[in-house]
């Protein structure tokens, strides 16, 4: 499998491992500061300047403990859940190496079968050009009495020609739907380097487009019934699509 | 003479079996492997017959094709057949608007390509 660097977004989230969240410490040095204020004020009131003084160091220095505790606590995401928010941003990055085999993969299909479908149309031309060619020197070189069953033999020959030649734009039809299943995994794909980004980035949140618009857009992407059909069932709808005639002169 | 029948579209399977099966009924071939393409060559002054189209090809698709020869001088009673594996209503009425002559879902029978094409072309 190719191994793609880490994503950006997943880089990201590293960094921030070592990065105190910054709304909680705040919030906690607040509550120490105004501690030691309070000890301060009280000191100053009960007893001398000197004493007060000292009362606040000893109030400063008493306010540590709940507050390293209060740090501890609260001050940052538990490291196993940031750990595992690596791991996921990696994850997803890593996605990517499948989605591109995939696409990769039709790729490598939609070639194949268009090299056998063009050998195969030269040949059924080449078949019909041949049993042309023998019916025609039936008619001139064998006994008129003979010709009809020698003939017919050649036609029969040549007769399936036309119908294999129109079942072959199964090749392109296959081709249209490869190239579908490759834009969809186009748009799984930016969804998931979005996500990723996401796990790093509070601000992200309104910049992550949702799940429903893709699937729409999904839907405005198809380009023949049957996928349109296939979207709707997977959507929980009512599959029937009116096709129209195949054939519609205007 | 044959009529020319000018197909265009981006499948290379198309191309040639449509080529073979338009042959075998009597009528000339010429391809085009996109809209560009095609535009080139008819303002190079070839002129057609009748015209088959795809709908989805790279850059410009079938319908803005349609337009664009509608547009050109000499093409506006050139007979263009789309040919598509699209069905949608909504898309037929496109190429009717653009004054598409009509429209054939992909896989197309050899037989009606050859039926639509000999209403079309009843002297080629």
């Amino acid at each position: 499998m190719t191994d793609f660097p880490p994503s950006a977004a997943a880089a990201s989230v590293r960094s921030a491992e070592h990065d105190a969240s910054p709304a909680i410490p705040l919030a906690a040095a607040s509550v120490l500061a105004a501690c030691v204020a309070a000890g301060c004020v009280w000191a100053a009131i009960r007893f001398d300047p000197m004493g007060g003084v000292a009362a606040a160091g000893v109030a400063a220095a008493l306010s540590v403990l709940p507050g390293y505790w209060l740090g501890r606590r609260w001050g940052a995401f538990p490291g196993r859940a940031r750990k595992l928010m690596f791991r996921v941003a990696d994850e997803l990055a890593q996605y990517r190496a499948f989605t591109r085999l995939l696409r990769d993969q039709g790729d490598r299909i939609t070639e194949t079968t268009e090299d056998a479908a063009l050998v195969i149309v030269a040949g059924l031309r080449d078949i019909d050009a041949q049993v042309a060619q023998v019916v025609a020197q039936i008619a001139a070189e064998v006994p008129l009495q003979a010709q009809d069953p020698l003939q017919r033999m050649a036609r029969k020959i040549g007769d399936p020609v036309v119908e294999m030649l129109g079942k072959l734009q199964f090749q392109d039809v296959t081709r249209q739907q490869l190239a579908f299943l490759s834009k969809l995994s186009l748009v799984v794909d930016a969804h998931m380097i979005a996500l990723a980004q996401q796990l790093g980035d509070r601000r992200s949140l309104d910049r992550v487009g949702e799940f429903k618009q893709m699937f729409a857009q999904a839907l405005d992407d198809c380009v023949m019934p049957s996928q349109r059909q296939d979207h709707h069932v997977a959507s929980d709808l009512d599959p029937t699509e009116e096709a129209g005639p195949k054939v519609e002169l205007f | 003479m044959a009529t020319t029948v000018f197909i265009v579209d981006d499948s290379a399977t198309i191309l040639m079996s449509m080529e073979a099966i338009l042959t075998k009924a009597g009528y000339a071939v010429a391809k085009a492997v996109s809209g560009e393409d095609a535009v080139t060559k008819l303002q190079g002054g070839f002129k057609p017959g009748l015209i088959i189209t795809d709908i989805h090809m790279g850059a410009m698709n079938g319908i803005e094709l349609i337009k664009k020869v509608r547009a050109m001088a000499g093409f506006q009673f050139v007979p263009i057949l789309v040919v598509t594996t699209e069905s949608q209503q909504s898309k037929r009425d496109e190429a009717r608007a653009a004054k598409a002559t009509g429209w054939l879902v992909k896989p197309v029978q050899p037989d009606d390509l050859t039926r639509v094409v000999k209403q079309i072309l009843p002297h080629g």
